[in-house]
C-alpha cells in the first residue's frame, strides 16, 4: 500500500478549512501546539491529548555494541525518546480493518500434529514389521518346545497374538473368548466343540448355513451376510486393521484345525495324547504360520499398493459363481481345504477377493460391516452398470407430442433428465436419432432397477452420462 | 500535562480564549485521526512522524500454562521523533 506523507502544511489547510477560521490561525496554532507540546516535554513531563493519545518521554539506557567494521566495542550512549501512546479511541479507530479478529487459544495438543500425522503413516508399518517378527518367534518357539508342553501347544501359539496393543476390554474378552475355545476342542468331544465354533465368526460355517437354507443365486445378499459375520463388534482404527484382519484369521484358522484333526482321523480326544498326531499338530501350526505370514504380506500389499486392491477387486466381481460353488462343499475335510485356500493368496477360485473387498473402504473410523454393506453396494452397482439390459418389462406407454424429448420423459419417470438414455436403448428400435424423435411416436417408459436409477448416486449418473456421450457420439 | 493544562497553556500563548483553543484542538485531533485511519502518514517537521504500522499475526505462548494463542493481526499508531527533537533531548540531563 503507498502511504501518502501529509505534511504539517497540509494538516493546517485541512484545520482550517474544517474549523472555517484562516489559515494563518491554523498555522500558527498548530506551531504554537508543537512547541507547548515539545516544551513541557522537555520539562519532563507527560503531555496528554484527549481522543488523541498520550506523549512521553523515555529514557533509553546506555547500551554496548560492537562496530561492524573494526569489531571494536562501542558504547552507545543513553538517550531520551518521545514516545507516543494512542489513545483507546485512536486506537480502535486505526484498528478498524481488523477489530474483528479475536486472539484464538489453540488446543494444548496442538504442539506436535507433524509428528501424529508421521506416526499415522508409520504405523500400519511398524505394526506390519512386529508380526513379521512376532511371527519368526512364534516358529522358533514351537520347533524349541518340549513334547510335553505340546499338547498344550494351542494355548503358547495364542499368546504372541496380541501384536496389536489391545485398547477396549471388549478386544481383550474377544481374545480370552478365542483363547478358550481354542482349548474347548482339545479337552472336549470335537462333536461337542463343533456347534461352538459355528459361534466363533467363521465365515464358512455361516456361509453354508446361509446356503441351505436360501441356495439362491443373489450374490449380494450373500456378501453381506459373509461381511457381517467377519465384522468385529467393535469400531477399530485404520492404523489397527493389519492386526486386526490377522486376529480374525488366527480365529478363523485355529478353530478349524482340532477338529478336523480329530474328525478327519480318529474321532478321539485320546488320541491327542499319542504321537503321531503331535507331529501333525506341528506340522499344521507351521503351515499356519506359514500361511499367516504370507496372508500379512499380501494384505500390507493390498492395503499399501493400489493396483493389487484394483485387481482384487474387478476379480471379485467375476468370482462371486465360483465362490457360490466352493461353499456348497459341506464336508469338514472339504471345509478345511476352502480354509486353506483363503490363505494362498494366488489361488483364484476362492473367497479371498470378497474378503479383500470388504475390507477395502479404510477411510475414517472403520467399521467392518458398515465398510462391507458400502463395497457391497458399490460392486453390485458396478456388476449392474456392466450387465447387458434387457428391457421387457414397462411401466408406461408414451406418445411424443410436439417438441417432445427423451430427456423430458426421464425427468419424468426416473427423476433425472440424465437417465434418458435407457428410454432409447429399450426404443432403439423406433427411433433413429435420439435427438430428434419424431412427433407421434410410441414411446415405451422401460421398468428399471430402482438402483440403476438413483438420482442421488453420482456412479448411477455418471453412468448415464457415459452411455449419453456414447450414443449421442454415434449419431454424429 | 493534561489536556486543560495544555489548552490553558496554549490560549496564553496565543492570547485566545480557551473555547476556541479547545475546538481548534479538538479538530486538529480529529482530522490527523481520520488522516491515520486512512493510513496516511502524518509529518509534522520539527516534531515527529505518526503513521500507522500492521503488527503480524503471531502465536503467543504463556510460559507457565504453555497456553498457546493466535494473536491476530493489528493495526496500530506508530510516532517516531524526528531528528531536530531528538538533538534537543539530547541536551536534556538525565537524572535518576
Amino acid at each position: 500500500m503507498i502511504k501518502d506523507k501529509i505534511s504539517s502544511q497540509e494538516v493546517i489547510d485541512l484545520v482550517s478549512s474544517k474549523a472555517q477560521v484562516s489559515k494563518r490561525v491554523s498555522e500558527d496554532f498548530l506551531k504554537v501546539m508543537i512547541s507547548t507540546i515539545e516544551e513541557s516535554l522537555l520539562a519532563g513531563e507527560l503531555v496528554k491529548i484527549k481522543n488523541f493519545g498520550t506523549f512521553k518521554l523515555q529514557w533509553n539506557e546506555p547500551r554496548k555494541s560492537v562496530n561492524v567494521h573494526s569489531g571494536e566495542d562501542i558504547l552507545l550512549a543513553g538517550y531520551y525518546k518521545v514516545t507516543f501512546t494512542p489513545d483507546v479511541i485512536l486506537k480502535d479507530l486505526v484498528n478498524e480493518p481488523f477489530a474483528h479478529l479475536m486472539p484464538v487459544e489453540l488446543d494444548s495438543e496442538n504442539p506436535e500434529p507433524e509428528q501424529e500425522k508421521t506416526n499415522v503413516i508409520l504405523d500400519p508399518l511398524r505394526i506390519f514389521n512386529d508380526q513379521a517378527s512376532e511371527i519368526k518367534d512364534l516358529l522358533s518357539e514351537i520347533q524349541s518346545l518340549s513334547p510335553k508342553e505340546e499338547v498344550t501347544v494351542n494355548t503358547p501359539v495364542f499368546v504372541p497374538t496380541p501384536v496389536e496393543p489391545i485398547h477396549d476390554e471388549t478386544d481383550y474378552a474377544d481374545y480370552l473368548l478365542q483363547k478358550e475355545l481354542v482349548k474347548k476342542p482339545i479337552e472336549q468331544e470335537p462333536k461337542e466343540a463343533l456347534p461352538e465354533e459355528k459361534e466363533v465368526a467363521e465365515q464358512i460355517f455361516e456361509k453354508e448355513i446361509v446356503e441351505d437354507i436360501t441356495p439362491v443365486e443373489d450374490a449380494d445378499y450373500k456378501n453381506e451376510e459373509v461381511s457381517s459375520v467377519s465384522s468385529f463388534d467393535t469400531v477399530e482404527d485404520v492404523k489397527l486393521l493389519p492386526a486386526e484382519e490377522v486376529e480374525n484369521n488366527n480365529n478363523s484358522v485355529e478353530s478349524p484345525l482340532p477338529a478336523d484333526n480329530s474328525d478327519v482321523e480318529f474321532d478321539s480326544s485320546e488320541f491327542l495324547k499319542e504321537i503321531h498326531p503331535r507331529r501333525v499338530l506341528r506340522f499344521w501350526i507351521k503351515i499356519l504360520a506359514v500361511l499367516l505370514f504370507l496372508l500379512v504380506t499380501f494384505s500390507g500389499f493390498y492395503l499399501f499398493y493400489p493396483p493389487v486392491r484394483n485387481f482384487t477387486a474387478s476379480t471379485a466381481l467375476g468370482l462371486k459363481s465360483s465362490v457360490l460353488k466352493t461353499s456348497e462343499k459341506v464336508s469338514m475335510t472339504e471345509m478345511f481345504n476352502t480354509v486353506s485356500n483363503w490363505f494362498t493368496p494366488k489361488q483364484k477360485p476362492t473367497p479371498i477377493p470378497v474378503r479383500k473387498v470388504v475390507i477395502a473402504p479404510k477411510d475414517t473410523t472403520y467399521n467392518d460391516s458398515v465398510a462391507g454393506k458400502i463395497a457391497v453396494k458399490v460392486d453390485s452397482l458396478q456388476l449392474m452398470f456392466d450387465k447387458k439390459r434387457v428391457y421387457k418389462t414397462f411401466i408406461a406407454t408414451e406418445t411424443v407430442k410436439p417438441n417432445g424429448r427423451l430427456t423430458i420423459m426421464a425427468k419424468r419417470y426416473y427423476g433425472s433428465k440424465d437417465f434418458w438414455v435407457y428410454i432409447y436403448e429399450a426404443n432403439k428400435d423406433r427411433i433413429p436419432d435420439p435427438d430428434r424423435i419424431s412427433e407421434g411416436t410410441q414411446i415405451r417408459i422401460p421398468k428399471l432397477d430402482p438402483r440403476l436409477i438413483d438420482p442421488a448416486n453420482p456412479r448411477c449418473i455418471k453412468k448415464a452420462r457415459e452411455l449419453h456421450d456414447v450414443y449421442v457420439k454415434k449419431e454424429n | 500535562m493534561n489536556h486543560k493544562e495544555l489548552i490553558a497553556s496554549m490560549a496564553a500563548k496565543l492570547n485566545a480564549p480557551k473555547s476556541v483553543v479547545a475546538d481548534l484542538l479538538d479538530t486538529t485531533v480529529t482530522t490527523c485521526t481520520e488522516l491515520l485511519v486512512e493510513n496516511k502518514t502524518i509529518g509534522f517537521q520539527s516534531f515527529g512522524n505518526f503513521e500507522i504500522r500492521k503488527k503480524e499475526e503471531r502465536l503467543s505462548v504463556h510460559p507457565s500454562t504453555q497456553v498457546r494463542t493466535l494473536i491476530p493481526p493489528k493495526l496500530v499508531v506508530n510516532f517516531k521523533q524526528s531528528n531536530i527533537l531528538k538533538e534537543k533531548l539530547k541536551d536534556l540531563p538525565h537524572h535518576d
